[in-house]
């Protein structure tokens, strides 16, 4: 293996990549305007959930329980409609039904059972759940106030939030979009750049050459990292500008962890290069491998102890987890190289098994037929 | 006679090398390529079938064959990039894997990177190969300037002539000094005059001791290599010099001149019978060609057929027989030549001659006519003041070099591009060149192929001949003929895409002739087509003219152009010389002198010293000259060779090729490619 060769290989995929005007401004365009829509479009707070109220009850305690219900900022009001009992339900104009029976304080008071009947859209299984979480805990917390000191409960939790007191959902969201965008972009590049050469036949001047496998991918795989490099340099600043997500304690396992994720990135690109031959095919192979692992089974969104087996154990194998988990701790937790060098560990040792693939593919250098 | 001496005395080149040869130790009756029982499988095909092959230092080799004799696979092979099945090849002694950094290969696809500069792509070529950097300024200025690109050098690789592409794919092997030169078809969609140029260097390179081995479509181009193998079927059928292929051969060429070809081709196609002296028989645009036994005794049988006929003729003269007559006698008695097979035409058969449009009109109607057309892009005047006038059943050439305007005219003439300024008239047609029911009249085959890649053929042609409008009931017919005329009936199914270039091109013609047009459009027909398709090719193009399609193609091939009826030759849009082959020919000034130099490459140099480049170019062993005052010039050329102690023999004149027309032409109107 020649460094010069190398160092060649590097300077000509350069050269070709800010040869393409258009191509350079969309591999820095595209991923600022993911990172947009991803910052600024997924909410996983509910909020605004519709909720019809009927009180047949209409005493102090029946309207201070409604009134806390609307106070928990997730649901809004929409007018009880019709007749028909379950008609805003059914139309869908609300999501929740709540009916407050009369007799509903004085069965309180009396300490008797007292039944609100609450009918919940179960159609959007998330909103469901919360709604139902939500009107408990206002449930509990009206009969506690009512009941006041004759609670019995003995236990007290005291919950701090720590590392996002506020809950700001940036803090969860951006991080995870870093590490989804990276897994994308970089990648298609450099099997754009790979079938490229085979589409133009120019890949045979370098089989005719004795330039090695290893070098040639090499190569590639470092001018396409230092493009990915530039790539995340330029989300950090806009996620730091926009979002106000900065690094917290110590950045160096940014530093040392991002480099090693593109080069475990890019390696899967260099795979789906070798063993497609048309741009189109390696563009849709791309497209669809790195887009869903890197939305459904790097953790982003869902977590990952709730993935089914045996997409768990894929789980494992993909790259960007380790590079969401390694932002989420450097831009949130902070807590350096502690939680984080088995993270950037991992990613060095897949990046090395699918560059070891990629070699695999391309060690003979020749046509296959 | 030692070996040595007499390998000498085959090639004159040797002499010149030899002193190289000394300081290699190598000796120089060493083969540089050895090849040995070579075969080559994909899956069941075999491509190549026990090939064996010597190439010596130095030597200008030539492999020509038809698309799918194994030309680019035993390419593949030789550059190693591709595994043999079976047999043995050395290159400098070496298998061909470990001889990749002394070898260059320039592939049939252009070997660049378009979006690279001039400069960018020599230094990447040159990193590859691990040239030294030191070295690597001045490698890339003596390059440069020798395939006179120094002025291009921050120019992008897309953005170069096609001969000027080529002419940096050479350098881009040649800046690692390699011993060895594979080129596998270097001059398709080159033009004439840079295809010229491209050669002149190449017999520069072996002249230094590299081995250049080229394949190539035109058979003219193979008559400038010093040895010559004819590959069919995965196998060589016949190797040797150009001149000892054509003496092998045994048959004489006779060519005829007569004003009524047509009944004078009719008389001699009939006496085609195995116990007389003809063997074959074309018609070449204005002439005919007869292959006989003998010279002498066919001459005679001609001469008495065509007077027992009543047919005059002009003149009747033996001349030596082409590589092309020897390729295609040998395909011949492979069988592998395709018959011509009738259009089912719809205007046949039935006897209502009304519903074919061509039938019953005068032969001398005007079918396409252009005066002053003009075309302005930008501050670029494409087409300037071009008249034309081209009749029913005539075959117009437009010949001219890469950005002449040929495509621009063409694409006016049809209707595809509005005018600048100027008067056309299609089919008698003036004003609407679009309307629908003019487009069903003509037919249009562009440079850039038509068809879908991802279609099969089948497909393709359902899909035209419904583009075209062409009944149901006679779909089926006409199908079947464009698969029969491509030798494709039982492949129909396969994916277009897969077919190599050759076929392609037939496919695409006759998917564009499917709808019996009037007037027929080809821009570049045959680029990229072998010697036999092409043959095909005109017969159909002649047969299509003789039911009286009006025909108007260009093309780079100048063999090709001599079946034109007449033609014109195009210098930066502006028509320069008009009329039929023969007409051009004998209208050049001057006189073509052939001589047979003892130091060909110190001639060469030494005689384009004193005249233009274009002048003088080398030819196998000898070396042509263009003089326009051959009176005064020659004793001057004699007195400069004399006097640079350059012997030389056998200095006398040949005529003019058509070649040789065009590069003149083009030259005294300026146009040469920079």
């Amino acid at each position: 293996m020649r460094i010069r060769r190398i160092r060649n290989q590097v300077l000509k995929e350069l050269e070709q990549f800010q040869r393409d005007r258009l191509g350079v401004a969309l591999a820095f365009v595209l991923p600022v305007i993911a990172l947009l829509i991803i910052g600024f479009a997924i909410r996983l707070e509910a909020r605004n959930i519709a909720m019809a109220v009927q009180d047949l009850d209409n005493t102090a305690l029946s309207r201070t329980y409604i009134e806390r219900l609307y106070a928990t900022h997730l649901f809004v009001a929409v007018p009880w409609r019709g007749s028909v009992f379950p008609d805003a339900l059914d139309r869908g104009t609300a999501q929740v039904q709540v009916t407050i029976p009369s007799g509903f304080t004085a069965n309180v008071i009396a300490n008797r059972q007292s039944p609100v009947q609450v009918l919940i859209d179960g159609g959007d299984v998330i909103n469901a759940r919360v709604s139902k979480l939500a009107i408990e805990g206002v449930f509990l917390s009206v009969l506690q106030y009512q009941l006041g000191e004759r609670s019995e409960l003995g236990v007290v939790s005291q919950i701090r939030l720590w590392f996002n007191p506020g809950r700001r959902e940036s803090l969860f969201i951006v991080p995870g979009a870093y590490g989804v965008i990276l897994a994308v972009f970089p990648p298609l590049l450099i099997a754009i750049a790979l079938v490229r050469e085979k589409e133009q036949g120019t890949i045979l001047q370098l089989y005719a050459s004795s330039l090695s496998a290893a070098e040639l991918l090499l190569g590639k795989s470092l001018a396409y990292m230092a493009v990915g490099l530039g790539e995340a340099v330029l989300l950090f600043i806009v996620g730091f500008l926009l979002f106000g997500v900065s690094v917290m304690g110590d950045p160096t396992p940014l530093i040392v962890g991002t480099p090693i994720f593109m080069l475990a990135s890019v390696q899967l690109g260099l795979i789906i290069g070798i063993f497609t031959t048309t741009q189109s095919s390696a563009v849709q192979a791309i497209g669809t491998i790195k887009v869903l692992t890197a939305f459904l089974l790097a953790g982003f969104l869902f977590p990952l102890n709730s993935v089914a087996f045996p997409f768990s154990v894929f789980a494992y194998l993909v790259p960007v987890r380790y590079f969401i988990e390694l932002c989420r701790n450097v831009f949130v937790r902070g807590s350096g190289w502690l939680g984080t060098w088995h993270l950037v560990a991992i990613m060095l040792f897949i990046g090395s098994i699918e560059f070891g693939i990629a070699w695999w593919g391309m060690r003979r250098m020749q046509l296959s037929r | 006679m030692g070996q040595g001496e007499y390998l000498m005395l085959q090639n004159p080149k040797m002499r010149l090398s030899s002193q190289v040869d000394m300081d290699a130790s190598s000796p120089s009756n060493e083969a540089t390529i050895r090849v040995r029982g070579l075969f080559k499988h994909y899956g069941k095909i075999a491509a190549v079938r026990g090939m064996d092959l010597d190439v010596r230092r130095g030597e200008l080799f030539g492999l020509i064959g038809p698309d799918g004799a194994g030309k680019t696979t035993a390419f593949n092979i030789l550059g190693g990039v591709l595994e043999a099945t079976a047999g043995v090849v050395r290159i400098l002694g070496l298998p061909a894997r470990d001889a990749r950094n002394l070898t260059g290969y320039l592939t049939q696809q252009f070997s660049l990177y378009l979006d690279l500069s001039v400069d960018e792509n020599l230094r990447y070529s040159a990193g590859l190969r691990l040239v030294p950097e030191d070295q690597l300024e001045a490698r890339q200025r003596k390059y440069l300037n020798l395939m006179q690109l120094d002025q291009f050098r921050d120019r992008l690789a897309g953005r170069l002539s096609g001969g000027m592409k080529q002419k940096l794919a050479l350098c881009c092997a040649l800046i690692a000094e390699p011993q060895v030169l594979l080129l596998d078809e270097p001059t398709t969609g080159v033009d004439t005059v840079a295809r010229r140029e491209f050669w002149d260097i190449l017999a520069g390179l072996t002249a230094q001791g590299i081995t250049v081995v080229v394949a190539t479509p035109d058979l003219d181009e193979a008559e400038r290599c010093d040895r010559v193998a004819l590959l069919y079927n995965g196998q060589i059928q016949q190797i040797g010099t150009p001149s000892a292929l054509k003496a092998n051969l045994g048959l004489g060429r006779l060519v005829i001149r007569t004003p009524t070809l047509l009944q004078a081709e009719q008389i001699l196609v009939k006496a085609l019978k195995p116990d007389s002296q003809l063997v074959d028989v074309a018609t070449l645009g204005d002439r005919i060609e007869v292959l006989v036994k003998d010279a002498q005794k066919g001459e005679v049988q001609v001469r008495d057929l065509l007077t027992q006929a009543g047919v005059t003729c002009d003149r009747l003269q033996p001349e030596e027989p082409t590589l092309e007559n020897v390729f295609i006698t040998l395909l011949r008695r492979k069988g592998s030549v395709p018959q011509l097979i009738p259009f089912p035409r719809s205007g046949r058969g039935n006897q209502s001659t009304a519903s074919s449009p061509i039938q019953g009109r005068s032969p001398q109607a005007v079918a396409i006519a252009a005066q002053n057309l003009n075309r302005v892009f930008g501050n670029f005047h494409a087409v300037n003041s071009l008249n034309l006038e081209i009749r029913y059943g005539e075959v117009y050439g437009l010949l001219g070099a890469n950005g002449a305007g040929k495509t621009t005219a063409i694409k006016m003439l049809c209707g595809l591009l509005p005018i600048s300024s100027g008067y056309i008239s299609l089919a008698g047609e003036t004003g609407n060149l679009r309307s629908a029911a003019l487009r069903q009249r003509i037919g249009y085959m562009s440079q850039k192929f038509t068809l879908y890649d991802d279609l099969t053929i089948l497909e393709n042609l359902k899909f035209y001949s419904g583009v075209y409008g062409i009944p149901p009931r006679q779909q089926q017919a006409k199908i079947s003929w464009v698969l029969a005329i491509c030798g494709l009936e039982k492949q129909s199914h396969l994916m277009t895409g897969q077919l190599p270039g050759g076929w392609k091109q037939r496919v695409s013609f006759g998917a564009s002739v499917m709808h019996e047009p009037e007037i027929l459009f080809l821009d570049e027909p045959t680029s990229g087509v072998d010697v036999l398709a092409r043959q095909q090719f005109w017969q159909l193009i002649n047969d299509f003219a003789r039911n009286g399609t009006a025909i108007l193609v260009t093309t780079h091939y100048m063999t090709e152009a001599e079946q034109c009826n007449r033609m014109c030759f195009m210098v930066a849009g502006r028509k320069v010389t008009e009329g039929s082959a023969s007409e051009i020919k004998a209208a050049q000034p001057g006189q073509l002198f052939e001589l047979q130099p003892q130091h060909l490459q110190a001639s060469y140099n030494r005689l384009r010293t004193q005249l233009d480049p274009w002048r003088v170019s080398i030819f196998g062993d000898r070396l042509h000259i263009v003089l326009d005052h051959p009176e005064t010039e020659r004793p001057k050329i004699e007195a400069l060779l004399k006097q640079s102690n350059l012997p030389f023999s056998n200095l006398h004149t040949v005529p003019f090729s058509l070649e040789d027309a065009f590069i003149g032409e083009v030259q005294r109107a300026g146009g040469g490619s920079p």
